[in-house]
């Protein structure tokens, strides 16, 4: 059972099939940017691209990764070089905790992908399912819109 | 090696049932020391060597940027690069600090901080290069971090910055230890006021499940009077299969049903004028009243995105452990205490934490992850579920108010404000019952007085106020009463207003008595074009409205909010802005941050937040059962920074007292009816 990780084909050991693709990033491979929030689906701390579809990790198996590309927010940066979106989140200092970031990045970058001059509208319907107790929306918002101005 | 043993016996099927027979743990209490930061502890938090700095921090890292502001002030005041100074988190090793709590990281610790910068300073351009450097305590305005320049008042990018948006560990549950178990304590489905034990489990079906490690019966002390049942994986995705094949019965004291948490702080069923903790001693006269108004908040989770976290290690030489804790300390106090150990011999390393609001300030998964490390020989990881942040943590408590205004010629002359909570400072979660009793004699509870004596010319006025213990714990959470309190007394000035024929602003500004106060009124309604009113949104009833507050007697706040509800009654925050005076600013970007953080949970106030409870417990277990704001929930914000030269204050907890206040008086104005209970019903509003 494999799958790319970041690039990079990956084979978990046997023991590991039946955990939760989040478990295996961050605690096997030691990909720790995805995080636990809940485990059930809602609160999108753990969002990774499966094929540049965000997916919640803590409830994907390994078998639903067989042979796709997973990316991580530890694969999204060239060498010293952030990714856009990652400069983005710098300079409107998005972050406050920053427990929630990663999975807002990796929806972000999915969003900027698939519609890079998203409205308004396409940013709620993309990131609404991302949550953060911080209260961090509205520069997310702007950090998105920051990334489609300069595309 | 010892590890190495332990697993293959785990994994060739040997029951490792550790610690039969339940420890005694002590039943005193450990209280949090809370010493104030001085120059001379301020020298062991800077460091200097061969041309670069050491910054350990002294406070938490929680998403308030300390870390940032506290390297501004440092690099100002020792007149380094920004890449000289290196920032750290400290561990207990360092001099003990008090909890990170209270907004008052910059006010209590930024200048002590400058000092001991400005005596290294000295002592660096005198020649000295290594030994300890005395301290001489200079005036305040000889200091150079707290003038404006090319770092303080600046808002460079944030410390920790890259590693969170890279992905780097940064919290306590991306600590990896070698040879690293996965731990978990159950505890049954319960209020955690009643005793409860495991009685019977199933350790056959357990141990079969592929990863199941350990079932560990001395797993730490109770949290409240739960006992619990700890079990150790080799992978954290067995602890659920484990958990489900153990099937734990427990043993209940559960012969009483609990009383009513309704109905316990129900403001009405207690006798007027009989509440026992007074915050305003005036007399208000007999008679009708102009405004009389019922508020009802109820219990919220604090609900960061981080379940808290712990790893846990014992070595020869002691115990270490990483935590997302609010007061690394005081878990070091605790941890000592419950493991008999000397607290030389416990290390608690801060990590930065994923969200707190004042939750994470007791010794809870670190005790457990300490236990089950100790009972494995190996390092234990533990990270609680959403279920147990709910059932096992402590919450804002509910509060209910009756706030009754009298008026003459536009003015107040009585107010009598009486509410009904649970304790937040002298919480149940850390202060059993008798104690209880005893603080409550003596001085009350000072977190659920916190923002009761409204800034406000009110002729006779009377604040006063009961803390009564629940079944669910409460405690600190973002504000302490601040929030609750602001909401219901500028509710009642809204309505008082009205009842004045007078616009509410303006109707504020005659009663304010602080003139920072009356400047943020000033300037919010500037910002906001306040006479202009909301505009229109179709198909929607649009309202406007404003309040303001004084957080700890040193911060100020105005807010304005827009609101639109619709036919069905649902009401949409769209607009919000904000005018903050916290005095002289270090990083006004991070100050806006965390107005816009408070502006967030204002809108939780009113929208979202609730903690559904039956039987005396909390039964929510997922976001979907105690709900947060979402990005389609907040509005484009603005905030007016007033940099004044005033003294050193926070930010964390400012906005609070005003933003709920706000939207609850735009939908006032929108709806023509006042919100009196929250989170709002759609039903209530609509046409
Ligand atoms: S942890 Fe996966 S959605 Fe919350
Ligand atoms: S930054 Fe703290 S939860 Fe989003």
């Amino acid at each position: 059972m494999s799958f790319i990780l970041n690039g990079y084909r990956q084979e978990p050991p046997a023991e590991w099939a039946d955990e939760p693709l989040l478990f295996i990033l961050r605690e096997h491979f030691g990909l720790v940017g995805a995080k636990f929030g809940c485990g059930v689906g809602i609160c999108g701390a753990c969002t990774v691209l499966v094929d540049n579809v965000p997916t919640r990790a803590c409830i994907t198996t390994l078998d639903d990764v067989e042979g796709r590309q997973v990316q991580t927010i530890e694969g999204l940066a060239k060498g010293e070089t952030l990714h856009p979106v990652q400069q983005a989140w710098l300079d409107h200092a998005v972050p406050q905790c920053g427990y929630c970031q990663a999975g807002q990045i990796m929806t972000a970058v999915a969003l900027l992908n698939d519609t890079p001059a998203p409205t308004d509208q396409d940013i709620d319907a993309a990131m609404d399912g991302n949550l953060c107790r911080c209260g961090t929306y509205p520069r997310i918002r702007a950090a998105i819109l920051h990334v489609a101005e300069g595309a | 090696m010892r590890r190495r043993t332990f697993l293959k016996a785990a994994g060739g099927g040997l029951v490792a049932l550790i610690g039969a027979g339940a420890a005694v743990w002590s039943q005193a209490p450990i209280f949090p020391k809370r010493p104030a930061p001085d120059a001379a502890s301020a020298l062991g938090w800077i460091s200097h060597r061969d041309g670069a700095y050491v910054l350990t921090l002294p406070r938490i890292e929680m998403g308030q940027n300390i870390t940032t502001a506290l390297k501004q002030i440092a690099c100002a005041e020792l007149g380094t690069d920004w890449r000289r100074v290196t920032v750290e988190m400290h561990d207990t090793n360092m001099g003990r600090v008090r909890a990170t709590v209270g907004s008052e990281s910059i006010m209590h610790f930024a200048e002590p901080l400058a000092q001991a910068c400005a005596a290294l300073r000295d002592a660096l351009a005198s020649g000295q290069s290594e030994g300890e450097v005395t301290v001489v305590t200079r005036p305040f305005a000889d200091l150079r971090a707290f003038r404006a320049g090319p770092i303080v008042g600046a808002s460079p990018e944030i410390a920790h910055g890259r590693a969170i948006v890279t992905g780097a560990p940064l919290y306590a549950a991306d600590v990896t230890r070698p040879g690293m178990l996965y731990g978990r304590v159950l505890r049954a489905p319960a209020s955690t006021e009643l005793t409860s034990r495991p009685r019977r489990w199933n350790s056959r079906a357990a141990r079969a499940v592929p990863g199941f490690v350990a079932i560990v019966e001395d797993c730490g002390p109770p949290i409240g009077k739960a006992r619990g049942l700890g079990i150790v994986t080799s992978r954290p995705g067995a602890l659920d299969p484990v958990a489900r094949a153990l099937a734990v019965e427990w043993d209940m004291d559960d012969a009483a049903p609990l009383p009513d948490m309704a109905m316990l702080i129900d403001v009405d069923a207690h006798a007027p004028g009989g509440l026992p903790h007074l915050v305003l001693d005036g007399a208000p006269q007999d008679g009708l009243w102009d405004v009389d108004m019922r508020l009802d908040i109820p219990l919220a989770a604090h609900g960061p995105i981080e379940p808290r976290a712990a790893v846990a290690e014992w070595q020869e030489d002691g115990l270490s452990v990483w935590s997302g804790t609010q007061d690394a300390f005081y878990v070091r106090d605790v941890l000592a205490d419950a493991f008999s150990v000397t607290q030389d011999r416990v290390v608690v390393t801060s990590c930065r934490v994923g969200g707190a609001f004042g939750g994470k300030t007791l010794c809870t998964v670190e005790a457990e992850a300490a236990a089950l490390s100790r009972a494995t020989s190996a390092p234990v990881k533990i990270q609680w579920t959403r279920a147990q942040e709910y059932a096992l943590g402590f919450h804002r408590p509910p509060s209910s108010h009756r706030i009754r205004a009298r008026l003459a010629e536009g003015r107040i002359t009585d107010w009598d404000h009486a509410q009904v909570s649970s304790h937040i400072l002298f919480t149940g979660a850390g202060v059993p019952a008798w104690l209880q009793t005893g603080t409550d004699m003596v001085i009350g509870d000072p977190g659920v007085a916190r923002g009761m004596a409204a800034p406000y010319k009110l002729g006779r006025a009377r604040a006063a106020y009961d803390a009564i213990r629940l079944s669910v714990h409460a405690g600190p959470w973002r504000g302490l009463g601040a929030g609750p309190n602001g909401l219901a007394i500028e509710s009642a000035i809204d309505e008082a207003a009205r009842v004045a024929g007078v616009d509410p602003l303006s109707f504020r500004l005659d009663h304010v008595t602080d003139p920072r106060l009356s400047d943020v009124l000033v300037r919010v309604a500037a910002l906001s074009d306040w006479s202009s009113g909301p505009p229109q949104v179709a198909g929607a009833r649009t309202g406007r409205g404003v309040a303001c507050g004084i957080y700890k007697d040193t911060s100020y706040a105005a807010v304005v909010a827009d609101v639109a509800v619709d036919a069905c009654g649902s009401v949409r925050v769209t607009r919000l802005w904000c005018a903050h005076d916290c005095g002289f600013v270090i990083n006004p970007d991070q100050v806006r941050a965390q107005c816009e953080g408070n502006l967030a949970w204002s809108v939780g106030m009113i929208l979202t937040d609730d903690l559904p409870t039956q039987q005396g417990r909390v039964v929510a277990e997922t976001f979907a059962d105690a709900p947060i704001p979402r990005m389609t929930d907040l509005p484009e914000i603005t905030v007016d920074l007033i940099e004044g030269t005033g003294p050193l204050s926070g930010a964390g907890e400012t906005a609070i007292v005003a933003g709920p206040g706000a939207i609850a008086n735009a939908l006032r104005a929108a709806t023509g009816r006042r919100a009196t209970r929250f989170p709002l019903q759609p039903t209530e509003f609509a046409l």
